[in-house]
Order: structure tokens, then C-alpha cells, then sequence
């Protein structure tokens, strides 16, 4: 890997002479691998030509990041070398569509990792597959469109069916639920509202909330 | 689509959706303001720059030494080059909800296309409660024109975004596009006079604190926990 690494600038300037398209003056001098500005060039090689040496100097500069931003993520080596792989592979995939608009080189590989990251963290967690990562961040565009297909639920819990339950307590259960839950008295005024000791008050609250949640369970 | 949005997610939301460290259900909410919102298009380019910026900073030079990273490249450039217009700029669809027709954003429309299933609940309200994680609970709401929430207090945060309509509480009047959080101290009742369809986020249950409602919080606990155990299993 580390001839790889060093070997990347010499054949990236040899790539880079050969063709016109890189608008660039022959004699900039190669920058070094920490200078970000040389990301943009060859990001951009990779997408006009499929520039190997220019993908190989990518992967050695942001491979590493990569692997540890998986590992931090996910603490699992397996994963994060998966993610080094499919970060790496849609940056291959993608570079053609990458121009200085969408911001820095490094800003677009991170999103793209960020990107993947996610999706492979929601397989870890066995989270719902209904949102991938394009979805949730789409500049990178590539969504169906997709309809709706309503269905009509059943009617859950409502109020106005608790108060149709609420009217079927016995009066004396109804008439302490009444002072608490619509009046919002405390358990001592409404035992003195109703001149009950409080006991008994705490007593049928008991009773009448546990019926009305008895019934209102039987609906859910 | 460009809506001027008066409220906006705060600027720790921000920052965690561009770093990728929110729960999906927040992800989706967030994503959804934010391709309404050209200010907060603008912000989120600007903190994913600061973000990788960060990354390269911090992130620590090792790597396992087991991994054959040139064997790793020699598969990567087997693979085609996706080209221009291999991207279709899709239309964002329109879909229909209720009684209305609505331009969702990309992420929510991916979100209701698994279908919906509108359930009542108090006060004129309807939900279609989604899953999208184990952290939140997430739900398409539409208010009816002149419904109320009973009065309720979180335990957790609540964000709502407005996708058609407006709603209003004692804070304000929100319409599309804007981004409504609430935490834990906040006790509000939304009311929506002209209706009103959101998409609302929450990180922990609501408890209603007036009236007959009450005796619905056990059951929404409840369906909290069947929501949010639905992705665990």
C-alpha cells in the first residue's frame, strides 16, 4: 500500500500532462497529499477519465479516515472495513457527477461516507429499511417517486368515547372521576367537595379509573 | 421548493443531521425542512464542510493491517462510472392524504409510501404513526379544520413540521415549511383553525395534563413503546 501511496504523485503528474482537459497549468507544482486543494483535481480526474493513479492517491489519503470514522461508529473492523470499501466504491462511482459547486472534495467524500455510514449502522441496529441515506440527504439524487397507498384505520381511543364509557360508572365512581379528571381537583378538595373521607375518595377513583381503562382496553 | 420558513431547528439539530449523528427519524424530519428551506440549505453545506473539516483533523492514521486495500481498489475500479445522465431529476410527487392532495418532501414522501393507516384520535385529529427507529416515535398528523390538542406537556422533545395548512399554539402561528420544536418544559395546545398536516418527531411520550384526556396517557405510553419496539425486534 505504501508504494501505492508514494507512488501516486509521479504517476498522477504523468496522467495529468497527457490530457487537456484538466485545466491546469503544467508547471503548478504537485501538491503534497495534506494539501486539500489537490482533492478537487483529482476528484475530478477520476470522473473525466477514470484516472487510476488520481483514485489510488484518493484512497490513500481518505482511506484511513474512512476506516476510523466505521470504527468510532460501529467499533467493529469488519464493518468499517466494509464502509472503507463502499465509501471508496461510490466515490469511484459518483466522481463523474462531482463539480466545484457542490463544495470541497473532502466535504463530498465525507458526505458520501457519512452517507454510507448510516445505511450500514441501520443494517447493524436492524432498523427499518424505509429511509435509506439518499433518501434523508438527496443531493446526490436518485429517488423514485413513489404514491401513497392510504388504507382507513381502525378507530383507535377518543375522547368522546371515554366519555361515553365514563357515563356507564356507577354514580358514586362516576361522580369522584368528575371532580379529579374535569374539574381537576386534588384528592382533599374533591373528597371535601363531595363530603367523602378521603380514603373512600382514593378508593373509587381506584375503581373507576380501572374500569374506564378496562374498557377503553377492550376498544384498542 | 423555497418556502420562507419562520422557524427553523436549532442550530444543535443542524449541526447533527450534517454530522450524520441523529436518530433516523430526526435525519427524516430534519431532511424535510431542510430541502423547503434554502437558509438552512445554506447552513447545512456549510457545516458538512466544517464537519469534514473536523474528520481529517481527528480521525487517527491507523488502520487494520489484515486489510488488502490494493486488492480492495482493483475491485472498486472493475465497477462502470455512473455518468450524468444516469441521474434522473425525479418529480417530487404529489400525493394524497385525506382529503388533501400534498407536495411532500423526498424524505417524507419515501416515508409514506410504505402506506399509512390513519387512525382518530382526540380532539379532531388524525395520526398515522410511522417507524422509522428505536429512539423516536414519528407520526403524520392532520388537524382538522377547528381542531384542538388537549393541553400536553413532554417528557422528551417534540419537533413538528408544517407540510400543508397551519397550526398555531400560545408561541405562535406556523405554516408550511416551519420547523416547531418543543422540549420537556413546554406545556402547549396546538389548535389549527384552517387544518393542517405535519409530520411530527418525538424522542419520548406525551402526557396530557387536563381533563378526561389524562386517562389516555397510559395507553399512549403504550403505543409509544409498541412503536418504538416495532424496530428493536
Amino acid at each position: 500500500m505504501d508504494d501505492v501511496i508514494s507512488g501516486a504523485g509521479s504517476i498522477l503528474m504523468g496522467s495529468l500532462a497527457k490530457t487537456n482537459s484538466v485545466r491546469e497549468p503544467a508547471s503548478a507544482p504537485r501538491v503534497s497529499s495534506e494539501a486539500s486543494d489537490s482533492d478537487e483535481r483529482l476528484l475530478i480526474a477520476v470522473g473525466n477519465h477514470q484516472d487510476r493513479a488520481a483514485f489510488n492517491a484518493l484512497f490513500s489519503r481518505f482511506s484511513n479516515k474512512i476506516y476510523a470514522m466505521g470504527m468510532k461508529l460501529t467499533r467493529n473492523e469488519q464493518l468499517s472495513h466494509d464502509l472503507v470499501q463502499e465509501a471508496m466504491l461510490t466515490v469511484w462511482q459518483k466522481a463523474p457527477l462531482y463539480d466545484l459547486d457542490r463544495g470541497t472534495a473532502q466535504s463530498w467524500i465525507f458526505t458520501l461516507t457519512r452517507n454510507r455510514c448510516f445505511d450500514i449502522l441501520r443494517k447493524m441496529k436492524r432498523q427499518p429499511a424505509t429511509v435509506s441515506a439518499d433518501d434523508i440527504w438527496p443531493q446526490e439524487g436518485d429517488i423514485d417517486s413513489q404514491l401513497v397507498h392510504e388504507e382507513t384505520g381502525t378507530m383507535e381511543v377518543e375522547v368522546s368515547k371515554i366519555e361515553s364509557f365514563y357515563g356507564q360508572l356507577p354514580a358514586a365512581q362516576r361522580a369522584v372521576v368528575e371532580q379529579i379528571y374535569i374539574h381537576d381537583r386534588t384528592h382533599e378538595e374533591a373528597a371535601a367537595v363531595l363530603a367523602i373521607p378521603l380514603g373512600t375518595l382514593k378508593s373509587r377513583l381506584r375503581l373507576g379509573v380501572g374500569k374506564l381503562r378496562q374498557m377503553v382496553g377492550t376498544e384498542v | 421548493m423555497n418556502i420562507d420558513a419562520k422557524y427553523h431547528p436549532t442550530p444543535e439539530q443542524l449541526e447533527g443531521f450534517a454530522q450524520g449523528s441523529l436518530a433516523p427519524g430526526m435525519n427524516v424530519v430534519i431532511s424535510a425542512h431542510v430541502e423547503l428551506c434554502s437558509t438552512c440549505r445554506k447552513s447545512i453545506s456549510e457545516l458538512e464542510e466544517a464537519a469534514s473539516e473536523e474528520w481529517l483533523r481527528s480521525a487517527p492514521a491507523t488502520r487494520a493491517s489484515s486489510i488488502n486495500f490494493s486488492a480492495m481498489i482493483d475491485r472498486i475500479v472493475d465497477h462502470p462510472q455512473m455518468k450524468g445522465d444516469d441521474i434522473t431529476r425525479n418529480n417530487v410527487p404529489k400525493i394524497h392524504m385525506l382529503d388533501h392532495s400534498v407536495t411532500l418532501p423526498r424524505a417524507l414522501a419515501k416515508v409514506a409510501s410504505d402506506g399509512l393507516v390513519w387512525n382518530q384520535l382526540a380532539g379532531g385529529i388524525n395520526q398515522a404513526m410511522v417507524t422509522l427507529d428505536d429512539q423516536t416515535q414519528c407520526e403524520f398528523l392532520y388537524m382538522k379544520p377547528g381542531s384542538q390538542v388537549p393541553v400536553h406537556k413532554h417528557q422528551g422533545n417534540e419537533v413538528t413540521l408544517v407540510l400543508d395548512g397551519s397550526f398555531e399554539d400560545e408561541l405562535g402561528h406556523y405554516k408550511p415549511a416551519d420547523f416547531v420544536v418543543r422540549t420537556a418544559k413546554d406545556l402547549h395546545q396546538p389548535a389549527s383553525e384552517e387544518g393542517c398536516l405535519c409530520f411530527a418527531v418525538l424522542d419520548s411520550p406525551l402526557t396530557f395534563t387536563k381533563g378526561l384526556a389524562r386517562l389516555l396517557n397510559p395507553f399512549i405510553r403504550y403505543r409509544f413503546r409498541r412503536a418504538t419496539s416495532a424496530a428493536a425486534y
